[in-house]
């Protein structure tokens, strides 16, 4: 079984809810980027999406956009990003790994994305990719690789079913409309559409897209399968980074990871 | 008998490029959009309208000219120009934007927005927008608003609002990147009208339907002035969209195409904006399409001296054109298109925009391989009042 698919039903079994965190890989720079990554999972991190720096982030909103900039400043490659999981895996074999970046990034780079499950990445969440499609549509497919689909507000009851079929592992529902870390979430329409997304899905169900504080991860908590955190840890990062000290970053999500399982 | 050209199918693809990849809260808006168009694309008033507004409002049909000196200068075929630059606004971009614009309307949008390169999209869009009195903002990458300060005024006078965007290489691409941020973020009011054929289907298909017109202007035009079609018709290529307007209606004939893109500063120093000469497949801003890319899939940053050719992507049917054979893609670089805007402006007293100009660079190469009983055609996209600063400054001359 692929660790994300064995460490959510874990979870579900044993009615704990899950945190999922984001980084963008090489922000400010590889080796912080893997000293977070442990950092995360000592905090109670169930599952780390690592961003893969784009030129074109369309789905971002300015803060992880520049994070995607300062990466790519820093020279970061898909080949790079590869070394990192390796590295990641000496020392951690259980906590599952997400790839989230661009199509264009992982058609260019075809050959690695069979090796993998080897490698110890455990799924992608493209974010271009039309959730109806599953990976061997996009000519991409390695077996033991989860693909992670968003589900929006605008998703009609149709094409959410057609998304639920297509991908495996987790489904991702955005919070809100609009790019990441926008600060509009409606907390009971969430709610709602996320009560009526599990009657598509036997997948577990985590919310994400501008979830910053622990009121709104708590709230949300209630219903989904679990909260994910993005730009709000990547502005810290980009913060902490004067100083390279990451505890308050660390204090954060152990008090997320308590808070949406009181 | 051959079948009839009928690109692209019902999933938007034009043979393999294209598409709809895009993030899932776009989806739906692009679904109801496809669907929207399907109703009113065989809706006599709905045609009316447009017809009617192209008539008194953009002054179509634009003019099939004679250009007698150029004619002469190459002694070659007859020349004949496509005066999509007598346009209202300037260019051909209006025929899409008048279209769009009552799309728009009867969608029930009451918040309108663009991206734009040399601004001539983003000023066809406020103008058609002033019309129906829709709020409008334009985005325009930082660099671009330098370099068309003109239109950037223009835009502004029209009651719009002009966004400069400075992330990335602060050029078109990355307004496209902000325009769908911005859709993404207001996707229930807003309608976002793209300027070019490229995007995410329906768009590709849309633009060029709209701008179909000057091509099929040009087959009654070109049978009354010369009694048979052209032999081949020449456009400039960017995203491509005063190319596929010109081409579309002949692909099924026996017609020359031939798409212009920029070499920049030459093809051979990778600084250009040529991705159909020097590109390979990828998807960038929606669709499956050659774009200029590095060995990791990021997207290049672009060089061309006209803003409205400066952008590393092109529309994906010219993509599957240039695959099938049926169009020739070839590319000129900035100094060629120098000349060949004097050129224009001084032979038959049209100046060109930039953009255009880059058509009748390669006129040299082209009409040795006619004879002077053939004709061929030249798309005018856009006239150059926009560039005489640029132009000016280029040539080191002071206006002030």
């Amino acid at each position: 079984m692929n660790r994300i698919e064995k460490q959510l039903v874990e979870n579900k079994n044993n009615n704990i809810k899950s945190l999922v965190a984001y980084l963008v890989a090489g922000d400010p720079n590889m080796d912080d980027t893997l000293s977070l990554m442990h950092g995360f999972v000592d905090a109670g991190v169930d599952v780390i999406e690592v961003g893969v720096p784009f030129s074109d982030p369309i789905a971002e909103g300015p803060i992880i956009q520049s994070a995607h900039d300062r990466s790519l400043a820093n020279k970061t490659s898909f080949e790079g990003i590869i070394d990192l999981i390796s590295n990641f895996r000496k020392k951690n074999t259980n906590t599952p790994i997400v790839l989230m970046g661009y199509l264009n990034s992982f058609l260019k780079n075809q050959k690695a994305f069979s090796r993998f499950d080897d490698i110890g990445i455990d799924g992608v969440l493209i974010v271009d990719a039309p959730g109806e499609y599953s990976l061997k549509d996009l000519g991409i497919s390695n077996a033991n690789v989860v693909s992670i689909s968003l589900v929006s507000p605008t998703t009609t009851k149709e094409r959410t079913k057609k998304i639920c079929n297509a991908s495996s592992g987790f489904i991702y529902y955005v919070t809100l409309k609009g790019v990441t870390g926008s600060s509009n979430v409606d907390l009971e329409e969430i709610k709602s559409n996320v009560i009526d997304l599990q009657k598509n899905t036997d997948l577990p169900v985590m919310a994400g897209f501008g979830i910053k504080n622990k009121e709104q991860a708590e709230s949300i908590s209630k219903v989904a399968d679990g909260v994910v955190i993005g730009s709000y840890l990547v502005e810290s990062i980009f913060e902490a980074k004067k100083t390279t000290d990451y505890k308050k970053i660390y204090n954060y999500l152990s008090e997320i990871k308590s808070v949406i399982n009181k | 008998m051959k079948n009839k050209y009928s690109e692209p199918n019902s999933e938007g693809f034009f043979g393999s490029y294209g598409g709809k990849f895009v993030p899932e809260t776009l989806m739906e808006a692009l679904d109801e959009l496809e669907k929207c168009y399907e109703d009113i694309k065989s809706d006599s008033e709905f045609q009316k309208k447009i017809d009617r507004d192209l008539a008194d409002f953009v002054g179509r049909p634009s003019p099939l000219y004679f250009a007698e000196r150029l004619t002469e200068h190459f002694k070659g075929p007859n020349i004949w120009l496509k005066r999509e630059d007598l346009n209202h606004t300037g260019a051909h971009k209006i025929n899409n934007t008048i279209g769009q614009i009552l799309l728009a309307k009867m969608m029930g949008k009451t918040r309108i927005i663009a991206e734009t390169g040399a601004g001539q999209h983003g000023v066809a869009t406020a103008t058609v927008a002033a019309r129906l009195g829709l709020e409008c903002h334009i985005y325009m990458g930082a660099e671009d608003v330098q370099r068309q300060s003109l239109n950037v005024y223009r835009i502004k006078l029209l009651g719009a609002h002009v966004h400069p965007v400075e992330s990335g290489t602060a050029t078109l691409k990355d307004a496209l990147n902000e325009a769908i941020r911005d859709w993404v973020t207001n996707v229930d009011n807003t309608y976002y009208i793209i300027g070019s054929v490229t995007g995410p289907h329906p768009y590709p298909m849309i633009v060029r339907d709209f701008n179909a017109i000057v091509g099929r202007e040009l087959i009654h035009q070109s049978q009354a002035s010369f009694q048979s079609l052209p032999d081949a018709i020449i456009a400039c290529v960017g995203g491509g969209s005063n190319a596929i307007g010109i081409f579309h209606p002949f692909i099924d004939e026996d017609v020359r195409l031939i798409g212009v893109e920029a070499a920049g500063q030459g093809i051979d120093t990778g600084k250009h904006a040529a991705p159909l000469n020097d590109g390979e497949p990828g998807i960038l801003h929606g669709a499956k399409s050659y774009l200029m890319q590095d060995s990791d899939g990021q997207i290049m940053a672009t060089s061309s001296i006209s803003a409205g050719l400066d952008y590393p992507g092109v529309g994906p049917e010219h993509s599957f054109l240039k695959d099938s054979g049926r169009a020739e893609y070839i590319a000129v670089d900035d100094e060629s298109v120098m000349k060949a805007f004097h050129q224009l402006s001084e032979l038959e007293g049209i100046i060109p925009a930039l953009e255009t100009a880059h058509a009748f660079a390669p006129l040299d190469l082209i009409c040795s391989e006619f004879n002077e009983d053939q004709n061929i055609v030249i798309n005018v996209s856009g006239r150059g009042d926009k560039d005489i600063a640029s132009v000016a400054k280029l040539e080191g001359i002071d206006l002030e």
